[in-house]
């Protein structure tokens, strides 16, 4: 069975306003390709084919963008994607102890998705939260940080019930202090 | 003028020329992967390095500065600079790999780089040979590797288009081939995909590499990442001999290399020519080897009760002879072609003209809308302008088939041209005449006729045709026919084979021979029959004769066409549609 | 001479309550400057400002913004660019996005300065793409500035007209490099462009442009607020003014803190970030995001977060962005884990990095696993030599940096890795 795939009216306005940004054919791509994956949940070549008509680019393109860009999906993933940090820091904090902790969760490697299609684990580089570390982004959405297993368990059995962890605001060192020290 | 010292040689230039395009034009031999003198510069494979400095100027005197010594004071840039997008400007020094330790090693390095995720596979890659990876390694690369690790694995045998096969691994990603889709061609229908050491060029999912133009990428690859479909495992570069020629496929005559082994035309890629072609040649040109290859007429043939069967070259000659005699010379008509060589063209009108038939005509094949813009026109067929220059008769195929047709015509000489096969003339408009078809292959126009006389093609002779835009261009000799022999024609070429090997060695043969010969030696051959011998030895001879007797052509040899890369004979296009 | 950094008030993120909000920002002195700029300054002034203020680009390089800005042509009428750099992908740093959070309106107002400054007609803020819940508050913080009339035709009235776009990269590092992150803009593979031309001649869509960082643009509106003299006292007296501090890794508070440069490593780690985890001793400080030279923790006495005293240490200030390793750090694990980042993230484009990295990731798991010989370490540091400063953009620099210092600096733990190449007979 060949899915199709097509832009709504609501989209088609919404990539107006995105090419009215931008002096030329091309540059919108990028752009696009996250609506799109939005609305699709992956860009697979039937969406890069959309894309690339949509925008009346080369398809080629579109094709050497999606792959060189990690963030999109060029194959389908699972509903939730942990994209655990591994580099450095994360490193120095245990960030492979949390890689290793939800593989053997989920039963899957890092780079494989769950049979139901529910959970995709990847490995992933430096996502810029490293005085919050060990962390993840889950499906190149919220920060999940200063992991703990026992905080991947219930970010886990969370989204398993339909949970999606909110955004954590981190407060800034200096006004935090400024607090206790008026507090105290 | 402005002066710049390579490798402390001083060389003037003009302009603003990049330094690797400047050593390139002085001869000399930099190493350099990406670089295309018709593409973009992305200085991606980091080989070309050389050390560049430039002279310090005094702001107050406006002088260079110079040292205790005298000499000007050189400030070298701090990095080793990529000369391919390096513009040179006055007083620029630069040292290459001859004369600087840092860049010699410094390709060495990258070559050891590139060779890293390279498979060593030469004994089996269709590029040895003429491969400027394996040549440069050669030259400049390490003795051997410190890579003691797993190579990068990439697809390998995947079929890009009708025509074009990847092996990623090979490929060292310069690019060439994505900016030829991007700038020349203008497709675009290839790209770069993934990061880092796993980038390897594709088309988009579920397309392909259907480009036209496609197998330039093939010429243009430094590697063997992309190989030719057709090509592929047919011959190693060595055992071939190239001989320059012209694409007849088109009127366009973009000029090409004939590569050929055995007497087989094994490839045809496209030879460099600023004024028609540039670099480039389109696909269906190449494609043109099944032609001069296969269903060849070899030896005359005569109709007799309604079968074609093989006869001799004398039989045929007679037949003519006799036929002619039986006609009066009005009764004649003769059809040159604008497939046909000038000289074939030339030497058949006059051959008739001189026994008092009319005027030879000819028909054009020109398919309205189907040219590009680019390398590929309208018109199907090399030599067009050629005929018009000569002054034939220029016919609609509708005027054409009537003229066959008139009672009075008994005696109808074609020279090369499927007029009956690309629909310009039926089958049944030579019904009751006596028909001579003098061809290289078998076609619905042969079949048709009496008297089927097998000539060489452009490859089996030295010819010339003019193109489109008016240009006169030639080919060379490259295949041997059952009369010619590379070791006597100083003209051909001579493989490694030719040299060295003998006619006993089983890898020479003479099977791929065919008995045919050039229109105008026949003709030539039958004038002696009538006593009227022309004196041609060799096409040289015709093209001086046309040259004497049609200003059109004065001035026009050989050695100048060769020299030149063809001498426009038309200035422009209008001035070509109304000779 | 110590920075007095005790009593000092962030600048960049002053402690407000509820500062992203437009209507907050603008109660506490928001776009006033910009409102003075544009009422008083020409637009010579406002560069000569910024150039004699010094402020060197808190993205990685260091560079002189003013000057940076006085490369830019005359204007000829067709468009010119700012691309603000909020790509921030050099692991260790994640301050950017503390603007974007907490204070986005003084970078926007730093932008529309800049803007004016050099006659630009639209800033493109680049931010990776993995920072989804701070583009959002990029993009909010965008459209309350437009409603306002701080951005869009006409601004303030004052006659000048400048648009400001949010771009979303889409996971690649090296968008984070300023020829890339055009490239990126433009719809395309983030490949380093060949310079020159250099991006002031011909930038984005071949038009002049100026990519900066947000933090250095954030930092334009403290200059005309308060002068570059002002400016120009805080801090380190080459490299001046307040800096995020990214710390991250063996301390026990972790977080970007703002401080004027040339703070003292030891006071960030033990005064700031209040000491190692467990009473630990130091072993490495990596001072400015994973490409910056390591330096050892036997050797921080006296070394300041500061370009000069930097370089003397064998360092560079990078993005301020630092990583504290503690006494039980494994060095050849660390440096295999710097050296996969920058094998996964080169663009593949020139040689010496597309298949660098790679080597030297390979050479490094070979030691990591046991498999090493002495002679590796030799190979490693020759290969660095064989990238450095051998490529278009300074991917391949930033990836042999760390394994050159790293196996120098921290040799020991690499020889207890391998094995003799060389065997003794018998």
């Amino acid at each position: 069975m060949k899915e199709t795939y097509e832009f709504n009216k609501e989209d088609l306005a919404e990539i107006e306003k995105i090419k009215a940004k931008y002096p030329d054919k091309k540059s919108p791509v990028m752009p696009v390709l996250w609506l799109a994956q939005e609305k699709f949940g992956h860009v697979e070549p039937a969406v890069q084919h959309l894309v690339a008509e949509t925008l009346d680019i080369p398809a080629a393109h579109v094709y050497g963008v999606v792959s060189f860009y990690t963030q999109y999906y060029g194959e389908r993933k699972g509903k939730f994607v942990f994209d655990v940090c591994t580099t450095l820091t994360c490193q120095l904090c245990g960030g492979y102890d949390i890689l290793h902790h939800l593989e053997n969760k989920l039963g899957i490697k890092a780079g494989e998705t769950t049979e139901d299609g529910m959970f995709s684990i990847q490995s992933v580089e430096c996502l810029g939260a490293c005085g919050y570390a060990p962390m993840m982004q889950i499906t190149n959405g919220v920060y999940c940080n200063n992991l703990t297993t026992e905080k991947v368990d219930s970010i886990v059995d969370g989204l398993k019930s339909g949970k999606m962890p909110e955004f954590e605001q981190i407060p800034f060192p200096q006004h935090q202090d400024e607090q206790k020290n008026s507090e105290g | 003028m402005p002066e710049i010292f390579i490798d402390n040689v001083r060389y003037e230039f003009e302009g603003k020329p990049l330094v690797l395009q400047f050593m390139l034009d002085q001869g000399l031999d930099p190493p350099f992967f990406c670089y295309h003198p018709s593409l973009s510069i992305p200085a991606n494979c980091r080989q070309c390095y050389v050390e560049a400095g430039t002279p310090v100027m005094n702001r107050e005197t406006n002088e260079w500065e110079l040292d205790e010594k005298g000499e000007r004071v050189i400030r070298f840039f701090p990095k080793l600079m990529t000369s391919c997008s390096l513009e040179a400007s006055d007083g620029m020094v630069i040292k290459t790999q001859r004369t600087s330790e840092l860049v010699e090693r410094a390709q060495k390095d990258t070559l050891e780089f590139i060779l890293v995720n390279h498979p060593l596979d030469c004994p089996i890659c269709d590029q040895a040979g003429e491969c400027p990876l394996q040549i440069q390694t050669y030259k400049y690369g390490p003795e051997g590797s410190r890579f003691e690790h797993k190579k990068v694995h990439k697809p390998k045998r995947i079929k890009l288009g009708p025509k074009v096969i990847l092996d990623a691994e090979r490929c060292i990603n310069c690019t060439r081939c994505v900016r030829f889709t991007e700038e020349i061609s203008k497709t675009e229908q290839l790209t770069i995909i993934s990061r880092g050491d796993k980038n390897y060029p594709a088309v988009a999912p579920g397309t392909e590499f259907d480009d036209p133009y496609s197998l330039n990428t093939v010429d243009i690859c430094p590697v063997g990442a992309l190989t030719s479909s057709d090509f592929r495992f047919k011959a190693r570069v060595w055992e071939m001999n190239q001989t320059p020629g012209v694409d007849v496929t088109n009127g366009k005559g973009c000029n090409i290399d004939v590569w050929t082994r055995d007497n087989l035309v094994m490839r045809i890629t496209p030879r460099f020519n600023p004024a028609v072609n540039d670099h480039w040649m389109p696909d269906f040109g190449r494609d043109d080897i099944t032609r001069l290859n296969e269903n060849r007429i070899s030896k005359p043939q005569v109709k007799l009760d309604g079968d074609s069967i093989k006869s001799s070259w004398s039989n045929a000659e007679m037949s003519m002879a006799e036929k002619l005699q039986e006609v009066k010379p009005e009764e004649i008509l003769v059809i040159g072609s604008a497939f046909s060589s000038v000289e074939d063209n030339f030497v058949l009108n006059k051959h008739f003209s001189a026994l008092g038939a009319k005027e030879a005509v000819f028909s054009p094949f020109i398919k309205e809308g189907s040219g590009d813009g680019f390398l590929i026109e309208d018109d199907q067929y090399p030599n067009t302008n050629g005929c018009r220059l000569l002054g034939l008769k220029e016919l609609s195929p509708s005027e054409l088939e009537a003229s066959i047709k008139e009672s009075g015509v008994k005696l109808v000489i074609s020279l090369e041209d499927d007029l009956v096969g690309r629909g310009a003339v039926s089958a049944a408009a030579f019904e009751g005449k006596f028909f001579v078809y003098m061809g290289s292959n078998h076609n619905e126009t042969s079949a048709a006729a009496d008297l089927v006389i097998p000539i060489s093609n452009s490859v089996e002779q030295s010819c010339s045709f003019v193109n489109t835009g008016g240009r006169i261009q030639r080919t060379v000799a490259a295949k041997e026919t059952m009369y010619t022999n590379r070791k006597l024609n100083l003209e051909m070429s001579m493989g490694r084979l030719d040299r060295y090997g003998t006619k006993f060695d089983n890898w020479v043969s003479d099977r791929n021979r065919i008995d045919c010969m050039p229109a105008w030696e026949f003709l030539e051959r039958l004038a002696t029959l009538s006593d009227q011998q022309f004196g041609y030895q060799t096409t040289r001879d015709i093209i001086a004769e046309i040259a004497s007797v049609n200003e059109k052509f004065s001035g026009v040899n050989y050695d100048r066409i060769d020299d030149e890369l063809g001498v426009p004979l038309i200035s422009n296009e209008q001035e070509a549609k109304s000779v | 001479m110590a920075v007095d950094w005790r009593n000092f008030e962030p600048l960049l993120i002053p402690k407000i309550p509820n500062l992203h909000k437009i209507e907050v920002f603008e109660k506490h002195d928001g776009y006033k400057q910009l409102a003075k700029v544009l009422k008083e300054y020409t637009p010579e002034k406002v560069v000569d400002e910024v150039k004699a203020a010094n402020i060197r680009g808190r993205g990685g390089a260091g560079f002189n913004a003013g000057l940076k800005w006085s490369f830019m042509p005359k204007p000829d009428g067709k468009p010119r660019y700012i691309a603000a750099n909020g790509d921030e992908s050099e692991p260790g740093t994640f301050k950017d996005r503390q603007i974007f959070e907490y204070n986005p309106h003084l970078f926007i107002e730093g932008a529309t300065i800049a803007g004016f400054a050099m006659h630009i007609d639209a800033v493109y803020v680049y931010i990776r793409g993995e920072y989804k819940a701070w583009i959002d508050m990029m993009q909010k913080a965008i459209d309350d500035a437009y409603a306002k009339g701080y951005l869009g035709k006409n601004i303030m009235g004052s006659g000048y007209d400048m648009d400001m776009y949010v771009h979303s990269g889409a996971g690649a590092y090296i968008c984070g490099e300023e020829s890339s992150l055009m490239e990126s803009l433009e719809g395309k593979r983030g490949y380093p462009r060949v310079k020159p031309p250099f991006p002031a001649q011909k930038g984005l869509w071949g038009r002049p442009t100026t990519i900066n960082n947000i933090e250095t643009l954030a930092n334009v509106p403290l200059v005309i607020k308060n002068g570059a003299d002002w400016y120009k006292a805080i801090g380190a007296e080459s490299h001046p003014g307040p800096v995020l501090y990214g710390i991250s890794g063996h301390v026990n508070k972790p977080g970007v803190y703002e401080y004027p440069t040339g703070m003292s490593i030891n006071d960030l780690i033990y005064e700031v970030c209040g000491g190692m985890r467990g009473g630990k001793k130091v072993k490495a400080v990596i001072p400015g995001g994973s490409s910056t030279p390591p330096l050892r923790g036997d050797a921080l006495e006296g070394v300041c977060m500061d370009a000069d005293s930097l370089r003397t240490a064998g360092s560079m200030m990078g993005t301020a962005g630092m990583i504290i390793m503690d006494e039980d750090t494994d060095m050849v694990d660390v440096l295999w884990r710097i050296s996969h980042f920058y094998h996964h993230e080169s663009c593949g484009q020139c040689t010496p990095c597309r298949d660098g990295t790679g080597f030297l990731e390979k050479t490094l798991i070979k030691i990591r696993d046991g498999h090493g010989e002495m002679r590796d370490l030799d190979l490693l540091l020759d290969l660095c030599t064989q990238m450095e400063g051998r490529t278009i953009c300074a991917l391949a620099d930033a990836a042999a940096w760390p394994v050159r210092y790293t196996v120098t600096r921290f040799r020991e733990d690499f020889e207890k890795r391998v094995k003799n190449t060389v065997y003794a007979l018998a």
